[in-house]
């Protein structure tokens, strides 16, 4: 049955519980990214020690981590249904725009529960002073929301290439590199006191750009 | 044939004029020479990129292969002058700067582009039926548009520039030396004409290939 207008909001929901069904019965995905996030903050934490002081430092590093954990696991969601020969079934049921917003709410919950173990672990590892959590909070979630809209469209190109798994970080890159320059000195001026409404706008716009463009073109991403 | 020897003498000859005709600035020295090559070949850059992003929003449209090629060709050539752009310059900042690389937001940009170049060009290689390759890097192109004016936002917003911009500024043209001004315009126009030439090469090949079934 192929969703029109009226059902599309019930088949996202329905594609989002598909997938936080089918991760929650192998949980393969989440103890990956998980075990990959801590190793990353594992050996940072290990190579620069406590750095109390060095804010600037602090919160480079932080979104170094989360970007790396974000490369390695978000293309998962759209790679697990090529390889389990899964995908045209799926597009059966729901439009490509239906299934991609599935799988980016997906990936945003994905993400929170990673960021949810990583960031108090960071903050306690690095012996980070406290951040101002309104602001922290929100650069996280906005941050987050801009990585997933960019990694879900990626992802989803990836997929139907060889060599996925190399292919996705160097192809991601470009489109990562101003949610890591915007979200880095956002933290960086949350930590000295300073005003983070021109990253959180930045983050925002960028995120809104993307997932309109993704709108667009995911009817384009799978037509064979 | 008039036209290639006519681009191959328009660019020798204002070559020369760069080294014998048009005086130096005073603060860069024998560096200004720079401006002849680096400035085009960036130029180039930003053009082969926007000419790859409009013929793939095109292929999305059309579906006509032609576009794909179009698309590629000017990839592939605008990432030969990305490199010329950004070596011209690194050694330029050696000379004038005293580093090779210092994260300037020039360097941050060119560095950008090359990687959106490298990306695609990485994408493409990466899938084999041609159809599903012109669609994805399509795909891939459009989705690079929506980064790029970012790129060009937030980095200079973040990081403070010591480049020459003066130089080729509309405040700053009034203080450029005429013969300057001319020899760059000229060497602009020259390396525009090569990579249009350098364009319809590849195109033509890429035609003959997809003609004859080959990748």
């Amino acid at each position: 049955m192929p969703s029109n207008g009226s059902s599309s909001g019930a088949a996202v929901w329905a594609i989002l519980r598909k997938e936080c069904r089918s991760e929650w019965r192998t949980r393969y995905g989440l103890n990956a990214a998980l075990l990959f996030a801590i190793t990353t903050l594992t050996s940072v934490s290990f190579a620069v020690g406590r750095l109390t002081d060095r804010t600037d430092m602090l919160s480079a590093l932080l979104w170094v981590v989360l970007l790396f954990a974000a490369l390695a696991s978000l293309s998962h969601a759209f790679v697990r249904e090529v390889e389990g020969h899964t995908l045209t079934l799926l597009r059966l049921v729901a439009s490509p725009t239906a299934i991609a917003l599935g799988k980016l709410l997906f990936n945003l919950l994905f993400l929170a529960v990673i960021e949810a173990v990583t960031v108090p672990l960071y903050l306690a590892l690095m012996g980070a002073p406290p951040p101002r959590w309104g602001a922290f909070l929100a650069l996280l979630g906005l941050g987050s929301l801009a990585l997933a809209c960019a990694t879900t469209l990626v992802g989803a190109v990836i997929s139907q290439t060889r060599g996925r798994g190399a292919l996705f970080a160097g192809v991601s890159l470009p489109l990562l590199l101003p949610i890591l320059a915007a979200s880095v000195s956002g933290t960086r001026a949350q930590w000295l006191g300073g005003a983070i409404g021109p990253e959180a706008r930045l983050l925002a716009a960028y995120a809104a750009a993307l997932l309109a463009v993704s709108l667009v073109l995911y009817d384009h991403v799978w037509e064979d | 044939m008039i036209a290639r020897a006519s681009l191959f003498v328009w660019i020798t000859a204002w070559m020369v004029a760069a080294f014998v005709w048009a005086p130096l600035v005073p603060v860069l020295g024998e560096t200004t020479r720079v401006l002849y090559f680096h400035i085009p070949a960036a130029w180039v850059t930003v053009l082969a990129l926007a000419w790859s992003m409009g013929h793939s929003a095109l292929y999305l449209k059309r579906r006509s292969m032609e576009h794909d090629h179009q698309a590629a060709a000017a990839a592939e050539i605008g990432i030969l002058f990305c490199v010329a752009a950004t070596v011209s310059g690194s050694l330029w900042a050696k000379a004038m700067w005293g580093a090779y690389w210092n994260w300037d937001p020039r360097e941050t940009s060119i560095f950008f582009m090359m990687l959106i170049y490298a990306a695609y060009l990485a994408l493409r290689s990466a899938i084999d039926q041609e159809e599903r390759r012109a669609r994805l890097s399509a795909v891939y192109s459009a989705i690079a548009f929506v980064s790029v004016p970012f790129l060009m936002f937030v980095v200079p917003r973040i990081y403070y520039s010591l480049h020459p911009d003066p130089i080729i500024n509309p405040r700053g043209k009034v203080d450029m030396d005429p013969r300057i001004r001319i020899v760059f315009l000229a060497m602009l126009v020259g390396f525009t004409g090569l990579f249009f030439w350098l364009q319809s090469l590849r195109v033509r090949v890429a035609r003959i290939e997809h003609r004859r079934g080959e990748p």
